[in-house]
């Protein structure tokens, strides 16, 4: 039979920040927290930028053609944590996309680059975060 | 009345796993600081794979069903569970397997049922690559 158990909140007992949650393969366990995406984002980079859906996010600026702001709600530990993203290529021949030269990540955001195959900063309509990490 | 549990190890009631544990989709965990709290089933990862696009086939995924090859260095993943909308966040990245051919990894014309991975390179053109991983955040439907 199956049993629910239902709570607000999940807090470890010897830490309040750290799950153990069995692994896939029955023998390992993987931290719960540890493997939560902190943050993600889609949003509109043209004309006026808008956040269509998000997790964690509190605004996204626009800093120039092709750069932007993610400001999140809850802010991470350290400026040590993992991010990645994509975009649409907006009918460019090429596209990169990357935080900004000089590694704008902070505890409370991170700053993001789209831009075409000459380095050029340019609007894209969908650019899309994810940030794993540790929370404050 | 709020209620807490305070807990080390979540498994299945049988004992044998995870796998079979449930979690709603409002339930919070305590941050890894302690005081903050985030959403369990926002932050989950909602798909992932690894495919090898020149075969193609996908190597190993999660709530993949499919995979379509679109043309040169363009695929579709097919979600086994459908996501809530298009409005998600999904991100890879693609083996190099030549230095002096750049890897860009774009998306295109995503819906709630599948995903356009797309292998950009520096001449403006696309290509397959051996090995390419894609991650997708955001609501399931």
């Amino acid at each position: 039979m199956a049993s629910i158990l239902k709570v607000d909140t999940i807090t470890g007992v010897s830490t309040a920040g750290s799950i153990a949650v069995t692994g896939e393969g029955n023998s390992t366990t993987t931290n719960l927290q540890q493997g939560l995406a902190k943050v993600w984002i889609n949003f509109d980079g043209q004309s006026t930028i808008a956040t269509r859906d998000s997790h964690n996010s509190s605004s996204i600026s626009d800093d120039g053609t092709g750069q932007y702001t993610t400001s999140y709600t809850s802010n991470m530990a350290s400026v040590s944590y993992a991010a990645s993203g994509s975009h649409n290529r907006n009918g460019l021949s090429s596209t990169t996309f990357s935080n900004d030269s000089s590694w704008a990540a902070t505890t409370s955001g991170i700053a993001s680059i789209t831009a075409d195959s000459t380095n050029t900063g340019r609007d894209c309509d969908a650019v899309l975060i994810s940030i794993l990490g540790d929370l404050a | 009345m709020t209620s807490q549990l305070n807990v080390d190890t979540i498994v299945d009631k049988a004992g044998s796993g995870g796998t079979n544990v449930k979690v709603a989709n409002n339930a919070v965990a305590v941050a890894e600081g302690g005081s903050a709290t985030t959403n369990v089933v926002q932050g989950l990862v909602k798909q992932w794979g690894r495919i090898n696009q020149d075969t193609p086939a996908i190597l190993d995924s999660f709530n993949s069903s499919s995979l379509t090859d679109i043309g040169t260095g363009t695929h579709r993943f097919v979600f086994t569970n459908n996501m809530g909308n298009a409005n998600y966040a999904c991100s890879g990245m693609a083996q190099a397997e030549a230095v002096a051919r750049g890897t860009q990894y774009t998306n295109s014309s995503n819906n709630s049922t599948s995903l356009v991975e797309r292998i950009d390179i520096e001449d403006g053109g696309t290509r397959d690559a051996g090995n390419s991983a894609t991650i997708t955040c955001g609501d399931l439907a």
